[in-house]
């Protein structure tokens, strides 16, 4: 191992080492402790009496979790293939519309990064009643393909900037027209930035609560909704275990999403 | 000779139309009808408005009408905004606090590392909210581990759970790693050879902390703060959660309007108001960007 170049002499500042590894604890002390107690064989959340995975089998047989499961797993998985379609086309197309106010379509798909959730929930709930349609599948969905654009749309976006434009230049040259360029070249070299838009839509819509739960009806339950209800009503060893089951979601995303552009580079 | 004078290998404009259609209907549309509903009358019973202009609610945010018909100044509902202004304050002055050094620190290692600490900061950001409210629970709880721990050092038990201080500590922890991925990106790619050049010339640290690592840093700690404090104005899951119902923020009072209380003239009317604050304060922001010359970007 040779010294990193760009190490700062710790003299200069002391105390930054130490704070930023107890930023670290503080942020994966909780997800720690939850993770250990989902391993916990008692009937308590917090009594430990042993290791035990009963509480996986239990969730995992539970039909009222797994039918809020199933119900996020259909919103997500349609409103990340609509949300990540239309950010394709979005980042493909903006680059042509620069000058009719690209910075403005940009902010208003960003829109919903910024305004708190909870108006947008409260708003949405609104509008869904007053085009007449009642919070059920479709107005989740709908919702969902909303906010999941910007998150679809962000790598996409900076592997579009990373990409070596000639290599456009080069095949058009050579005689590719739109839809060949697009099929042969431009969506293979997009394929990382795609991906990883994919899976940040569909974790952010598996995710999503606040919305939800003003959109979600009986029989279209998803959940997050649902885990709110349980968590409520206080600490339980099977809570421990869907929130470590949402938690292995979250580092399997994460991780693909960190892999994803680095393979892509070293192997060109 | 292509029709076009397009870039090789883009879309033409109207590709784009489709995600600006969904968004315009889905965020403007339900934006346009909460400031619409915020002039109607609530109905007798039930939810929804009835479709007569007043100002009620906006009035009802600020005053009550006493037994006798006469408005009288009324500071509740003041009060829930101050109390959600100060705890989204402290949560960003702390994530700031947090976040500096481990910004600071990521930025300063090797590139690997770099990588796979970033990677670490990520991992919390993309977990599920309720589980990171829920993970608080269990620390926080009787049988906790703070209370395990200060019970073996004979310290005793402490109610935290379902306190205004739980809450407090559940938007810190949503939010931190909002904070440390913007300041991480305004500090990444520095040399920091430079820094420590300017200490080696006789720089007090103090001195090279707030004249080459603050400015550095400040436009992603400008959009740290944006992207801590507007989302934690509107939080609604760590009070009902953490803080047990014994504090009501402005999120809440929203819901409940939506929920049981069946007044949605006036939680439409709280929506606006809310709305109005972030962008009087974005305009601030963009007006402070323009003036000292720095970029602003809210996005991680």
């Amino acid at each position: 191992m040779n010294r990193p170049p760009r190490a700062l002499d710790p003299r200069a500042f002391p105390g930054v080492a130490s704070a930023a590894v107890f930023a670290l604890v503080f942020l994966y002390l909780p997800i720690a402790v939850t993770t250990v107690y989902a391993f916990n064989g008692g009937e308590q959340a917090l009594v430990w009496e042993g290791f035990s995975t009963r509480w996986f089998g239990y969730v995992l047989t539970n039909t009222a979790i797994l039918d809020t499961a199933v119900t996020s797993l259909q919103v997500a998985a349609v409103s990340t293939a609509v949300s990540t379609v239309l950010a394709v086309a979005f980042a493909l197309a903006a680059d042509a519309m620069r000058r009719r106010g690209s910075a403005l379509a940009s902010g208003l798909l960003a829109a919903p990064l910024v305004i708190p959730e909870i108006v947008l929930a409260v708003a949405t709930l609104a509008f869904i009643r007053m085009i007449g349609l009642t919070p059920g599948f479709t107005a989740l969905v709908l919702a969902h393909t909303t906010f999941c654009i910007p998150f679809a749309l962000m790598p996409v976006r900076s592997r579009l900037q990373a990409l070596d434009g000639h290599v456009f230049e080069v095949a058009a040259d050579l005689g590719a027209t739109t839809w060949p360029m697009l099929r042969r070249v431009t969506l293979p070299l997009l394929t990382p930035g795609i991906v990883s838009g994919a899976l940040l839509a569909f974790v952010i819509s598996m995710d999503d609560f606040i919305i939800s739960s003003f959109l979600s009806a009986a029989g279209s339950t998803t959940l997050p909704v649902y885990l709110f209800g349980l968590i409520r009503r206080g600490p339980s060893p099977s809570i421990n275990v869907v929130a470590v089951l949402l938690l292995v979601l979250a580092v399997l995303v994460s991780t693909v999403t960190y892999l994803a552009p680095r393979r892509k580079r070293t192997s060109r | 000779m292509r029709a076009t004078r397009r870039a090789p290998g883009t879309l033409p404009w109207f590709a784009s139309v489709p995600a600006l259609v969904v968004a315009a209907l889905f965020t403007i549309g339900p934006l346009v009808v909460v400031v619409a509903f915020s002039f109607m009358t609530r109905p007798p019973t039930g939810g929804g408005v009835v479709f007569r202009f007043t100002t009620d609610a906006y009035r009802s945010f600020l005053f009550t009408k006493d037994f006798t018909g006469q408005l009288r100044f009324n500071p509740t509902y003041l009060q829930v905004f101050a109390t959600s202004a100060m705890q989204a304050t402290v949560t960003t002055v702390v994530c700031l606090l947090l976040a500096f050094p481990l910004a600071l620190w990521i930025a300063t290692r090797s590139p690997r590392a770099q990588g796979l600490l970033v990677l670490a900061v990520t991992i919390p950001f993309w977990t599920n909210l309720l589980v990171r409210t829920y993970s608080w629970m269990l620390v926080l709880n009787e049988n906790g581990l703070i209370n395990r721990v200060s019970r073996a050092m004979g310290l005793g038990s402490h109610e935290l759970l379902y306190t205004p201080l739980a809450s407090q500590l559940g938007l810190i922890y949503t939010f931190l790693p909002f904070m440390v991925l913007p300041l991480y990106s305004s500090l990444s790619g520095f040399d920091f050879r430079l820094a420590e050049a300017a200490y080696d010339l006789g720089a007090h640290k103090l001195t090279v902390l707030r004249r080459v690592i603050l400015p550095l840093a400040r436009p992603g700690i400008v959009s740290g703060i944006l992207l801590v404090f507007m989302p934690a104005l509107g939080s609604y899951v760590q009070p009902v959660l953490l803080g047990g119902g014994k504090v009501l923020l402005i999120g809440n009072l929203v819901a409940a309007q939506f929920g049981d209380s069946r007044n949605w003239p006036f939680g439409a009317a709280l929506s606006v108001i809310i709305l109005a604050v972030l962008v009087a304060g974005l305009l601030v922001v963009r007006w402070w960007a323009r003036r000292t010359g720095t970029t602003v970007s809210i996005s991680l």
